[in-house]
């Protein structure tokens, strides 16, 4: 026998009155609502707000270009340590926060720039997998029978193969390189998407108001994308805002083993797998490109899981 | 309506695999009109290769080209090798060497018993007896190879030398720099290869620790091949040569004891430095060149290279990005950078086949200046695309003086064609390093990398362990080319000559002594007596033939190797055959 634990009181009134306020309010605001009080999901937010500046004036918080080479131009040794003024390095010294990488490059601009890429390829991939796995789900929801049968039995062998090992076999035949990288990546994303839009197809289109639509002589474009799949976005959110911090570990992945971006370009997992040897003598040129992709992933997952909390009407009681 | 499909399905799945199998079986079975002529078929078939004729003819005791055949096609060196007595063999050659001592020195020429050549060659493989547990007449001798983990060697009781400080050899190996010195910080091991770069200075610091830096006998280039354009201007290979600042690249990813490369062949090998000294950087000559070739706003090229350390190269991967940076910089060339595969890029670069500028090096095999020129500017080498004539024919008036001083004056000219020519630019003989315990004694770094870990104590402990960069091919080195494999053999394996520890001067080792003709062109080498090989049988002359027999003779039964290259037997001596008509 288990105790079952009921709400505090103050919960139960809680939701009593969000129940009230249904009528009014929609679910967007209710789900913003839900959001904003996961302290944890506004933590993640705010990262991400962040990073999206940093990636918008990249070019003008950098203090170096990311490729410009500083031996010869600057006093600084390769993989020379950060030196930060504020903190005591001399000020004869050239100041760079984040030290210099193995080629004779601010590290510090070379991050900042790598958050534009980061983002570009997490945003990308997710919006390709999210379009062709959007349409294959809504298809093979709504019609069922073979079609159905064919594009899920495709996905089932797409999701056989372990994600990163299928992107980098297909990087392997695309050759190496970002614009393949992200195919990858987005090809292998697809699954994920696919499956959770056919979810959300099967019990929509029994609903009520499909029905009614398709009484009314509703075509089936119409019914599919004007009525079913509106109310099918909640959970591909969700999946969304959590696949973009595996499509960056991914590119991150791919990049590290050199299948990804091409040097010189400023990429955390490039730059983590240059200097990959260098863990003990020069620890900040791995510190600092890992530190960043944590923090990247970090704050999608948190948004994620706030997210999902926040439109699962299941969790609505809640609220933290 | 739905079983229906289904059934169409998988009628169509059924006829496309019929489809296919009957797809594979129709060209065989065919019939081919024979007055059909080639150009009509729909996909004529690759032209057989016709197989090299074997020269040599062996009974046991000699290994003979006939004499005419010197002056024919077979391009070899050797005319006879000959068991004189049990303990004298005499080796004629069809020209003068003067290199011989040198070669013969050289690990993969090492001796091993008839018996067991013939016993572990069959059906023209090595078995894997031959190729796991050779049998030589070294200071260890093999105990087990765990694949994917250690080599393991122990003291031959009955070697003819000093009996090893160490009762038990281990060779381990690791790829990364940093995961080596880890383990040698930890104790687990006695010594390692390679340090990095950057953990030189770790290493002087740490009093566990001692460095020994190994001197620069190699050469990092910088290739081009002529058949492809632009690199078919010699002004735009000259540009490149001025546009890269060498310095730089030698100050920021190389080791204490590397140098820039004035020539193509270190400065320590006789005649290596002989002429003038390579181009001072000069972006703006290098751009005004350009400019003349027709690229006054540069070009988009591809960088190539192979991401693997040597000691030649240390970082490859930082080198590949500041010679793109300093091409973009210099001269406004676009260099992608293209990784590939080892093997792939190494049959690509050295057959002509990169349409781009690549990396290459090359670490000396035996401490003679034909050992770098002749390989790679040689009239048969397509690495560089067509070769230069400028070069090779002083190369191989250069080949037939011994004495250094008198053959000066063909290297001099050599290598200032090379300069003039630029096939490639020589970037930087790299210096590396070892790194032992503290408490090893003569703790040592090859200039050849043929460390022998018999004459060092690893501090009075039983076993010795060694970490190298990466596990052996095969220790059949007498077909193999790779320094982990011939480090391995080295342990095992004795030639009749060989080099000094730390050192590139020859040593006797299974000959007393080897001396020549008036000419050069017969060597007689009288054999140590009492020597032993592992599996307790007689070291003699029979051995010496058997085993050049092995390496030289294509028609031999035991001509029996792992690739089936026999690269360094084709390369320094010249294979027993000459091409079919």
């Amino acid at each position: 026998m288990t105790n079952q634990t009921l709400p505090p009181s103050s919960n139960v009134v809680r939701l009593d009155a969000e129940a009230v306020s249904l009528d009014s309010v929609s679910l967007w605001r209710i789900t913003w609502r839900r959001l904003f009080r996961r302290k944890s999901s506004l933590v993640g937010l705010g990262i991400i707000l962040v990073l999206i500046l940093i990636a918008l004036t990249a070019p003008w918080i950098a203090p170096y270009d990311p490729l410009q080479v500083l031996i010869g131009v600057e006093n600084v040794k390769m993989r020379q340590a950060p030196c930060i003024h504020l903190l005591g390095c001399p000020k004869e010294q050239p100041q760079h926060l984040m030290g210099i990488d193995g080629n004779g490059r601010d590290q510090f601009s070379r991050l900042l720039y790598g958050t534009r890429l980061s983002l570009i390829v997490g945003f990308s991939t997710v919006t390709f997998a999210i379009v062709v796995g959007t349409i294959l789900g809504a298809f093979g929801g709504y019609f069922g029978g073979w079609i159905d049968n064919a594009i899920m039995r495709v996905m089932d062998v797409l999701l056989a193969f372990p994600s990163l090992l299928l992107a980098i076999a297909i990087v392997t035949v695309l050759g190496p390189g970002l614009i393949n990288a992200l195919l990858a990546i987005g090809i292998v994303s697809i699954p994920a998407y696919a499956r959770v839009v056919r979810a959300s197809v099967l019990s929509i289109r029994e609903m009520d108001y499909v029905s009614a639509s398709r009484a009314l002589g509703g075509n089936t474009v119409q019914i599919l994308f004007g009525r079913i799949l509106p109310n099918a976005l909640t959970p591909l959110i969700v999946q969304g805002t959590l696949g973009i911090a595996t499509a960056i570990l991914d590119a991150a992945a791919l990049s590290f083993l050199g299948l990804g971006a091409q040097p010189p370009t400023p990429e955390w997992g490039s730059m983590l797998g240059a200097e990959r040897n260098q863990v003990f003598t020069a620890p900040h040129l791995v510190f600092f490109p890992g530190f960043a992709i944590m923090l990247t992933v970090l704050a999608f997952n948190l948004l994620g899981d706030g997210l999902r909390d926040a439109l699962d009407p299941r969790l609505a009681h809640v609220s933290k | 309506m739905k079983r229906s499909l289904y059934a169409l399905f998988l009628l169509f799945v059924l006829t496309s695999l019929v489809l296919a199998a009957c797809g594979e079986a129709t060209p065989t079975q065919a019939p081919v009109e024979p007055t059909q002529p080639p150009e009509q078929t729909a996909a004529p078939a690759e032209p057989t290769p016709v197989p090299d004729i074997p020269v040599a003819t062996f009974d046991g005791k000699s290994l003979v080209v006939p004499k005419e055949e010197c002056n024919g096609d077979y391009a070899g060196l050797f005319q006879a090798i000959e068991a004189v007595d049990d303990y004298t063999v005499k080796f004629t050659l069809c020209r003068p060497d003067p290199a011989f001592l040198s070669k013969i020195a050289f690990s993969p020429f090492a001796i091993y018993p008839s018996e067991w050549l013939e016993r572990t060659a069959a059906d023209g493989k090595r078995t894997s007896e031959g190729l796991e547990k050779p049998i030589g007449t070294g200071p260890y001798k093999i105990s087990q190879w765990k694949r994917g983990e250690s080599v393991n060697f122990t003291a031959f009781e009955n070697y003819w030398g000093e009996q090893p400080f160490a009762q038990t050899l281990v060779i381990r190996w690791q790829s990364e720099a940093a995961a080596r010195l880890l383990e040698l910080q930890s104790g687990t091991v006695d010594g390692i290869d390679n340090v990095g770069p950057s953990d030189f200075e770790v290493v002087r610091n740490d009093p566990n620790l001692v460095l020994v830096e190994r001197p620069a006998l190699n050469i990092f280039y910088i290739g081009m091949t002529n058949t492809f354009k632009p690199w078919d201007d010699v002004r735009v290979r000259k540009a490149i040569a001025y546009g890269i600042d060498r310095q730089r690249i030698v100050d920021n990813f190389y080791p204490a004891g590397s140098e820039v490369a004035s020539h193509f062949t270190p400065c320590s090998i006789p005649n290596g430095c002989v002429g003038d000294a390579w181009y001072e950087f000069n972006p703006e000559e290098g751009r005004k060149l350009l400019a003349e070739a027709g690229f006054p706003n540069g070009f988009k090229t591809k960088l190539y290279y192979r991401d693997v350390v040597r000691g030649y190269l240390p970082q490859v991967a930082n080198v590949a990005q500041d010679v793109q940076a300093q091409l973009k910089q210099n001269l406004n060339i676009e260099a992608e950078i293209v990784v590939m595969e080892s093997g792939a890029f190494i049959e690509a670069s050295t057959t002509g086949k990169l349409d781009g500028l690549y990396f290459l090096g090359w670490g000396a095999d035996y401490p003679h200046i034909t050992n770098f020129l002749d390989f790679h500017f040689g009239a048969s080498n397509p690495q560089f695309g067509n070769p230069f004539p400028e070069i090779y024919e002083q190369l191989v008036k250069g080949a037939q003086v011994a004495d250094p001083k008198e053959a000066e004056p063909f290297y001099v000219a050599a290598n200032n064609a090379i300069r003039d020519l630029v096939p490639m630019v020589p970037v930087a003989h790299g210096g590396s390093g070892t790194a032992y315990r503290a408490d090893v004694t003569n703790p040592q770094a090859s200039p050849l990398t043929n460390e022998q870990f018999a004459v060092s104590d690893p501090g009075g402990r039983d076993v010795f362990v060694f970490m190298q960069n990466a596990e052996p091919i095969s220790l059949f080195c007498a077909d193999e080319t790779d320094g982990e494999s011939l480090r391995a053999c080295d342990q095992v394996m004795e030639a009749l000559y060989g080099y000094e520890v730390n050192g590139t001067a020859v040593v006797p080792v299974l000959a007393e002594s080897c001396e020549p003709n008036a000419d050069l062109t017969v060597w007689t080498c009288t054999l140590r007596k009492g020597v032993k090989f592992h599996d307790g049988t007689d070291f003699t002359s029979a051995d010496v033939v058997a085993t050049f027999n092995m390496g030289l003779n294509i028609a031999s039964p035991t001509h029996a190797g792992n690739t089936g290259v026999w690269e360094y037997y084709d390369y320094l001596w010249g294979l027993m055959k000459k091409p079919a008509k």
